[in-house]
């Protein structure tokens, strides 16, 4: 049984290469049958916002390539729920379903049940 | 499952310390190196929150990091050279860089 | 670099034989890029090939094998989306060689 993955992306799609990185982890992960879950915390919960421009950077729109993990087989998603209050986001206006809003309790458990976490 | 979480940019400078405290498990614990040693300054809000958990938390730094520093540790924070954060990373079950 | 000439045009190509660019994509296109990989395209071939360019105009981005092969089964049924299916028509390495018969980028997350 390979061992299971958590990625926590922390950074908002436009300030550097790091939500990025964690996405391809996860792609990479995924197609491979890693048993793995995704957190997005912090800024990282900006990728999560709808109709984001990619275009007006010449950038790769991370909004379509986070709606390809369900096809990679990466399943198990996650936000942060303090991360979207503070950022004056619902849970229900995302672009990435199904996702599991979860507590700070919540996240130190979800921590607890992978084995390995990697966090970008 | 126990977790070592490694901090190492500045409390100053971004929100890792304060994320990593909200989802600190009850088994876990913290290795502050690099910048992130400076969240012991005295008479700082990093210093105060860390301070107020004194008990509850187990929190470990590396020590030429803090010398480099100037900074003197609480008597309740342990200091550790790399054997020993070697020996950290190998008694948790998992260790989370916080990149 | 390498090149492609179809039908009088001449199409830039990757290291990899992959277009450098989507837009220049046709069925001629398609069917020259075969034809370096001596393979003759069949109604069952042209159905992935715009499978996966729909897969890609959703996704931004070219699917490894496991995704491919989830995407085929979701849109054509289980009878096409395994991956026996999929490597009969594509010569062992569907993610990759249909990738570039499509005309789209070299999948990144396949070995």
């Amino acid at each position: 049984m390979p061992k299971s993955l958590l990625i926590i992306s922390r950074q908002s799609p436009w300030s550097g290469p790091s939500a990025r990185e964690a996405l391809d982890i996860a792609l990479a992960g995924g197609a491979f049958d890693l048993p793995l879950g995704m957190l997005f915390m912090d800024d990282g919960v900006l990728q999560l916002m709808p109709s984001q421009r990619a275009g007006a950077l010449q950038q790769k729109d991370i909004t379509a390539n986070l709606q390809a993990l369900s096809m990679f087989g990466v399943e198990d998603l996650f936000a942060c729920h303090t991360s979207l209050a503070e950022r004056g986001l619902s849970p229900t206006e995302l672009s990435v379903e199904p996702l599991q809003v979860l507590r700070d309790q919540d996240i130190a458990a979800l921590i607890d049940r992978y084995d390995q976490v990697i966090t970008i | 499952m126990s977790t070592l979480h490694v901090l190492s940019h500045s409390p100053f400078a971004d929100s890792h310390l304060s994320s990593c405290l909200r989802v600190l498990g009850s088994h876990d614990a913290i290795l502050l190196c690099g910048d992130a040693t400076y969240a012991l300054t005295p008479s700082t809000t990093a210093r105060q929150t860390l301070d107020a958990k004194v008990g509850s938390l187990a929190l470990f730094v590396l020590d030429e990091d803090a010398k480099a520093r100037n900074l003197s540790l609480p008597d309740w924070v342990k200091s550790v050279d790399y054997p020993e954060f070697v020996a950290l990373s190998v008694q948790y079950d998992k260790v989370n860089t916080w990149l | 670099m390498k090149q492609l000439i179809v039908e009088g045009r001449t199409l830039a190509l990757d290291k990899d034989g992959y277009l450098e660019d989507l837009h220049d994509w046709s069925n001629a296109v398609a069917e020259a890029l075969a034809l370096e990989e001596d393979l003759v395209l069949t109604p069952d071939h042209w159905e992935i090939l715009e499978l996966l360019r729909a897969f890609y105009a959703e996704f931004q981005l070219s699917p490894a094998t496991r995704p491919l092969v989830k995407y085929t089964a979701l849109k054509l049924g289980a009878e096409k989306g395994n991956s026996l299916h999929l490597n009969r028509l594509f010569n062992g390495t569907p993610a990759k060689l249909a990738a570039k018969l499509a005309g789209l980028p070299k999948p990144t997350n396949c070995l």
